[in-house]
């Protein structure tokens, strides 16, 4: 990625149309898979739904550890801020409308974004690792504590969205719910790429690679990487939202832990810093560990061990980056 | 080549015909992670109904799909039984270990014609979610509140209560200190731990320092409750006579082996002891114990999924193996029968077990094991928790 971006920032002119095509291609690509995706699996709509909004999880996650450098593992609090925002407006204020549940749920995740920032980035490196635990471990513990807003461990049940325009009800077999995770991840993407192509999104980059340098230049670092982080909240927001509408029940999981972990997870065996790979890490790890679940509901977990160290050891920069790297070395060898 | 696909596609749909009876099951629940005993329990249950009853009712073939859900997350749970619904075109949903994973399902049901026959899950408004479920294992009210009954016929005055600070824990507050207070007793503290809580000595002592003359105490069974009771013991309550009392959750028989003597005499209500003295018990406990492996893992939820797969192969009795969910459902409703953990039936209203709870205190066998042995019943018990709720 970074090797496309220096070139390109050597001849702008020429590239700059190179870059919407790529881009072009890139949304094509992704609906493409959605559309194969449904007819393939017109069975699993379930699963392809979640995998979407988990994928918007890990591009948010993307958006802080791989275009700004900043370690987090405590980023489901901002999925699960949009997740109980959404929710929390469906049942107690009857925002029962599922666009308006999405706006509720990015303002929620924003909100989060804002907080959750604001005391991740004072610390670095480590320290900043266990701020992010410790955040996401308060956010648990709030919603745990808010039980008749949240229900507490018995999750928040009773959300039920209207049908999307009057129109389209969520239906048993998840088509409603499948098409609009995919509009959402759509959107959500062609929002990113301009975002991280922008100058604001050229400033993050290089506040990953130096961010002295970058302070020297005159730029303020934290307030740069505070407005990534809410940019940021808003993503996990909408795919918190997207969640809490298909399965119209949000539960403590979704501020866990657990979760961020796990999309962190994805987002490496991906590649970090690219959009593609945390969607390719995220189908392709929930893709396999829903198969392998299936297959032996009682000794999967030791399988997805076993591949998550293989791709360790043998593709250290994620499946989207090795790929990347050997194409690469194929077109240099080519020239 | 060409003759070997014929071949391959004749098998296919000679099979498919010759299952065109097979009714699939599809259950959910914990099989693997922290909680994968409790999953195997299910399995466990399930075995043993079938081994005892045959895996047929009628001229259909009962199958079982089973699906992983380690921990509580109700995304995953709906996701997983849309499929079973929707790809493996299950008839009946049952199992689920947690609340909220039971929660997520209730939605799907009057849609997908499937009705869902909780055999774990024990917050009360579940059943109130859709005319579709029927639960088959308990309430953590229903289990809670014959204690403070216990508590004042055993002249104790004041409770504290401990709990840890979640779903069922602060159910099973409500529910003792609902009762204990019409009984006219006096709750004098409520304490409420984090989940996580490790060190237990500051809360004995905030137990001492009430002056109760008995806690009332709610743990997750597992390692939690361990250190809980060892807290308890070392830090002199019980020598000081302030009596330990709780539902059975905390001393289930997967957790007595671990507990040991710590636990002698103990005080809980229940729904079910393995030790329970009946025929019935005895048939299931030996059929259960074989598809379990290690008998020292048996505890409660076996005896809900095999109930659970009672009311399942009544419910396909009386839909001839059509797909009704309506008529599943009731007609099992009032239906009463002699369970392992003795009679039991399903209210009509709720939905829901009316069963025995028993006292039971932990007491040391004459191998050295320790088990729950039943000194009390109180008889027919609904679940006090929905009406409370209203």
């Amino acid at each position: 990625m970074a090797a496309i971006e220096n070139t390109s920032a050597a001849k702008p002119a020429a590239t700059r149309p190179n870059w919407l095509v790529r881009d072009l291609v890139g949304l094509a690509v992704i609906l493409a898979v959605a559309a194969i995706g449904y007819f393939l699996f017109p069975n699993n709509l379930a699963l392809l739904t979640r995998i979407l909004g988990v994928a918007l999880l890990v591009l948010s996650i993307d958006l802080v550890t791989g275009f700004c450098g900043v370690a987090t593992l405590g980023h489901a609090a901002l999925f699960g801020a949009g997740a109980y925002a959404s929710g929390i407006a469906a049942v107690h204020f009857g925002i029962t409308d599922p666009l308006l549940m999405v706006v509720v749920g990015a303002i929620g995740g924003a909100l989060a974004g804002i907080v959750s920032g604001a005391v991740i980035l004072r610390g670095h490196g480590l320290a900043q690792l266990v701020l992010s635990i410790a955040v996401v471990h308060l956010f648990h513990e709030a919603a745990n504590k808010a039980s008749a807003y949240t229900g507490g461990s018995d999750g928040l049940s009773g959300i039920s969205p209207d049908p999307i325009f009057g129109m389209f009800a969520f239906d048993l077999w998840g088509r409603t719910a499948y098409g609009f995770a995919v509009a959402l991840v759509a959107i959500a993407f062609v929002v990113l790429r301009l975002i991280t192509r922008s100058p604001f999104g050229m400033l993050c980059r290089g506040i990953k690679e130096d961010p002295i340098r970058i302070r020297a230049m005159g730029a303020s670092v934290q307030g740069t990487l505070l407005k990534m982080y809410v940019i940021s909240g808003a993503v996990a927001g909408v795919g918190g939202a997207l969640n809490a509408i298909s399965t119209q029940v949000v539960g403590l999981d979704s501020l866990s832990f657990t979760l961020s972990a796990e999309a962190l997870v994805m987002l490496v065996l991906g590649g970090t810093g690219s959009l593609y790979g945390a969607l390719i890490g995220t189908v392709s790890f929930m893709w396999f560990e829903d198969f392998v679940s299936a297959a032996n509901p009682f000794h999967w977990l030791t399988i997805v061990g076993a591949l998550l160290i293989a791709v360790v050891l043998f593709a250290p920069r994620g499946l989207y980056g090795s790929a990347q790297t050997l194409l690469d070395r194929f077109r240099g060898d080519g020239k | 080549m060409k003759k070997s696909v014929l071949a391959a596609l004749a098998v296919l749909a000679l099979s498919s015909a010759a299952f065109a009876d097979t009714i699939k099951v599809g259950v959910v629940g914990p099989f693997s992670g922290p909680f994968a005993i409790q999953g195997k329990n299910f399995k466990a249950g399930i075995d043993a109904y079938m081994a005892l009853n045959g895996s047929k009712v009628g001229d259909n073939d009962i199958e079982i799909v089973y699906r992983d859900l380690p921990a509580a997350d109700p995304a995953q749970s709906k996701a997983l039984a849309q499929e079973l619904v929707v790809k493996e075109g299950v008839q009946y949903l049952a199992g689920f270990y947690f609340t909220p994973d039971a929660m997520a399902v209730t939605p799907l049901l009057e849609q997908a014609n499937v009705p869902l026959v909780v055999m774990n899950a024990a917050t009360s408004a579940i059943v109130t979610k859709s005319p579709l479920v029927v639960r088959t294992s308990f309430t953590t009210w229903q289990t809670s509140a014959p204690m403070a009954k216990v508590a004042k016929e055993r002249g104790v005055k004041k409770v504290i209560t401990v709990v840890s600070d979640y779903g069922p824990g602060i159910d099973s507050e409500n529910a003792f200190k609902t009762t204990f207070t019409a009984e006219g007793g006096e709750v004098v503290d409520s304490v409420r731990m984090p989940l996580s809580t490790n060190d237990f000595s500051p809360i004995m002592q905030r137990v001492k320092d009430s002056g109760a003359d008995a806690v009332f105490a709610f743990l997750p069974s597992g390692p939690t409750t361990l250190g809980f009771v060892k807290a308890y013991n070392e830090n002199g309550l019980a020598k000081a006579g302030v009596q330990f009392l709780a539902p059975g959750d905390l001393t289930q028989e997967s957790d007595l082996p671990a507990l040991g003597q710590a636990a002698e005499g103990l005080l809980t209500t229940f729904h079910y002891a393995v030790s329970h003295d009946s025929a019935e018990n005895k048939k299931f406990v030996e059929a259960a114990h074989k598809a379990i492996g290690n008998p020292a893992e048996l505890s409660f939820p076996s005896v809900g999924a095999y109930d659970g797969m009672h009311v399942i192969y009544k419910m396909i009795e009386a839909t001839g193996g059509k797909q009704d969910a309506q008529k599943a459902v009731d007609a099992v409703k009032g239906l009463a029968w002699e369970s392992p953990r003795g009679p039991v039936s399903i209210d009509p209203e709720t939905r829901h077990m009316t069963q025995n709870i028993y006292l039971r205190e932990v007491a040391k066998a004459a191998d050295g094991t320790y088990y729950n042995k039943e000194i009390a019943t109180f008889e027919k018990q609904g679940d006090p928790g929905l009406a409370a709720a209203k």
